[in-house]
């Protein structure tokens, strides 16, 4: 019976060898027939073929277009600009600066310092700066209750932004004094409010600040623009028509600092107790002198960025659907949840 | 000895098999799976396979996209992509101090969108050179039209609604260009969108207008006085109504942001344009879009129209007190 059993098994087993042998000569004779696969090909197998050569064809095109430009500095030798960004929550907020990384995604070498009006921070400009692909660094600083403005205060009342700028400066100090060079590093700091808007000329201008550069400014003031009057190539006065005996009186969008004057400065900040008006010059007057400013913009004659405002949105029907319980969906983010109590 | 021949066996059995086994997972992914000819990303699908392959082919687009968009952010614009829709962006513009900032920023914006046709129509009756250089210089695929409102349509009396809304004539006179410049026929896929000057875009909003077929619909923010306005997308993903304040019971309540129509459309329906006169506030949008589509056939974009990629921001009118009637600055300066 055991040896039945066993002769059984053999041939079982020498029908499986021998199946499984021509199974693998079969497969082996497919891989040579590799130029019979239109069967197996289907639309979709098509498109990812067609896609992938896309893909390859536009980055040679980058590659080359690249190569053909104007040789320059390489990007990482260029000074950097870190912009600091002061915001707050409110209707407008994502929209204004979703539409001020696109501008600053544009500009090679640029370091956003943004720092948010907030006990913490906000997922909403969390979130914001991590898609945006901008290089950033993000922090927060509240303003103290009695410096705030309040609803229904006209916007010159307080002065806005000095606590998150100073924070920036703090940061970027300490963030720079644990980096190779010490004071002498390369670099240009750049005040960037959240609704002005910024050709990317300016940001060219200012690379090359030594100490202070300046440049006319558009829509301030109560003037098309106001300007530093520059003769032989120095800054003799100020064009403005709003109190011109003021130190600087420019605007925060006018100026840039040379990172390593900031360094060399380390107590040079924003007063926020200063008069209306004089927030630019209760920072630069310890910096600079009228005469050593860098006039730019082709010796400030055209205007390369712009004071605009963002009106607020009229939110008569929202608040009308509120009374209602009928408001529109908050979980929609647009403003943050902060925001909605003093709204 | 029978336990070792055993073992040889099976080592001869399985050998075989484990070889043939990886050649097969080597070659294509075998024609057995899905044929489904949908492109929709939705989630639904038959078998688990079918959906990882119809995501791998969406995710192979996007790829593109963002390859394109975080490699070449020095190079402007990204360059032409033969697969990419053209989106025609249609811009009517009119002079005031803040037009040169907002076409700027506007620029900004749309130098990252590939494939992507400027029509900037300016409300003048001569092309400006502050907007013909500012196009020259910004290096956007473009194209410069400009036409004038006529300021004297009172004569007629029309008192219900004395003036044409804003914009009207310019975008009739984009529609009309593209109609003569592209054949119904042999015409490459494109899509059509309204973007006025001072409203703010997310870059976001441009790949979801993409592939609209017929014409396609999402929220925008700060528009009839609320937080935002939304089409109302029911469980099957079509859209039945408005979520509006305002008239909720116009054709198409929505706003001029709110919708992008596919460029065959436009060019298949040479008659549709935006009514120029008797049309009451707020109803501009149905009276280009009742023309082209019904409410069914609205597909709605941003996750079933629950994300907002657009604001209808309006930006301040600048003070210029200080200016006074002489005009304090030098006027050569173009701001």
């Amino acid at each position: 019976m055991a040896t039945r059993m066993k002769l059984k098994l053999k041939t079982v087993f020498v029908l499986y060898f021998m199946v499984s042998l021509l199974g693998l000569i079969y497969a082996l004779m497919q891989l040579g027939q590799r130029c019979d696969c239109t069967e197996h090909d289907i639309p979709k197998d098509r498109t990812i073929s067609r896609l992938r050569g896309e893909l390859h064809r536009l980055q040679e095109q980058i590659r080359k277009s690249e190569a053909t430009k104007q040789p320059q500095k390489p990007p990482d030798r260029q000074p950097t600009v870190f912009v600091i960004t002061p915001t707050y929550a409110r209707l407008v907020q994502k929209a204004e600066l979703t539409r001020l990384s696109q501008t600053f995604l544009h500009v090679p070498q640029l370091h956003w310092i943004v720092v948010e009006d907030s006990p913490h921070k906000t997922p909403l400009v969390t979130d914001l700066l991590v898609k945006s692909g901008v290089t950033y660094t993000h922090l927060h600083m509240p303003t103290a209750k009695d410096r705030k403005l309040q609803e229904g205060d006209p916007s010159w009342l307080k002065p806005r932004g000095v606590e998150q700028r100073n924070e920036g400066l703090r940061w970027l100090r300490e963030d720079r004094r644990a980096q190779p060079g010490g004071d002498n590093q390369q670099g240009v700091v750049y005040f960037a409010d959240d609704d002005n808007t910024y050709s990317l000329q300016i940001f060219e201008e200012m690379r090359s600040t030594q100490r202070v550069s300046v440049w006319p400014v558009g829509l301030v003031g109560g003037m098309k623009y106001e300007r530093p009057v520059v003769e032989g190539g120095k800054v003799v006065r100020f064009h403005t028509g709003w109190r011109p005996s003021r130190p600087f009186p420019m605007d925060m969008a006018g100026f840039a600092v040379s990172l390593k004057l900031v360094l060399s400065n380390p107590e040079a900040c924003f007063d926020g107790e200063a008069p209306m008006g004089f927030l630019e010059s209760s920072f630069l007057q310890g910096l600079v002198t009228m005469d050593e400013l860098e006039p730019k913009a082709d010796n400030c004659s055209k205007v390369l960025v712009w004071h605009t405002r963002t009106e607020k949105p009229k939110m008569k029907r929202e608040e009308a659907l509120h009374a209602q319980g009928l408001g529109s969906d908050p979980a929609v983010e647009l403003v943050d949840f902060i925001q909605q109590r003093s709204g | 000895m029978p336990k070792r021949r055993d073992i040889v066996a099976i080592v001869l059995i399985v050998l075989p098999w484990t070889l043939l086994i990886t050649v097969w997972h080597q070659s294509t992914i075998t024609p057995l799976l899905a044929s489904q000819k949908d492109d929709r990303r939705d989630g639904r699908s038959n078998s688990r396979n079918t959906f990882a392959f119809k995501e791998s082919c969406s995710l192979q687009n996007r790829d593109i996209v963002e390859v394109v968009r975080t490699e070449y952010v020095y190079s402007r614009p990204p360059p032409w992509s033969d697969i990419l829709s053209t989106i025609h962006v249609i811009t009517p513009t009119y002079s005031r101090p803040v037009q040169k900032a907002e076409l700027t920023r506007l620029a900004n914006t749309l130098l990252h969108v590939p494939n992507l046709h400027w029509i900037l129509v300016e409300d003048s009756q001569r092309r400006t050179t502050l907007v013909t250089h500012l196009l020259r210089d910004m290096g956007l695929n473009y194209t410069h039209l400009n036409v004038e409102t006529p300021r004297n349509y009172k004569i007629r009396g029309d008192t219900r609604d004395p003036r044409i809304p804003r914009g009207t004539i310019q975008r009739n006179l984009a529609l009309r260009w593209l109609r003569e410049t592209y054949n119904v026929n042999s015409s490459q896929p494109g899509i059509v969108y309204f973007a006025d000057d001072d409203n703010t875009y997310s870059l976001e909003l441009f790949e979801e207008m993409r592939s609209t077929k017929k014409v396609s619909v999402w929220p925008v923010a700060f528009v009839g006085g609320l937080r935002y306005e939304s089409p109302k997308v029911n469980t099957l993903g079509k859209v039945y109504g408005w979520k509006t304040v305002f008239d909720p019971h116009r054709p198409f309540a929505i706003d001029m942001a709110g919708f992008a129509v596919n460029l065959r459309l436009i060019l298949s329906k040479p008659q549709a344009y935006f009514k120029l006169r008797g049309v009451k506030g707020g109803y501009q949008e149905s009276s280009l879009l009742k023309e082209l589509v019904t409410l069914g056939d609205l597909e709605p974009k941003a996750a079933n129209c629950t994300k907002v990629l657009v604001w209808h921001t309006r930006t301040e009118k600048p003070v210029l007190v200080n200016e006074g009637k002489k005009g304090f600055t030098d006027s050569n300066v173009e701001i």
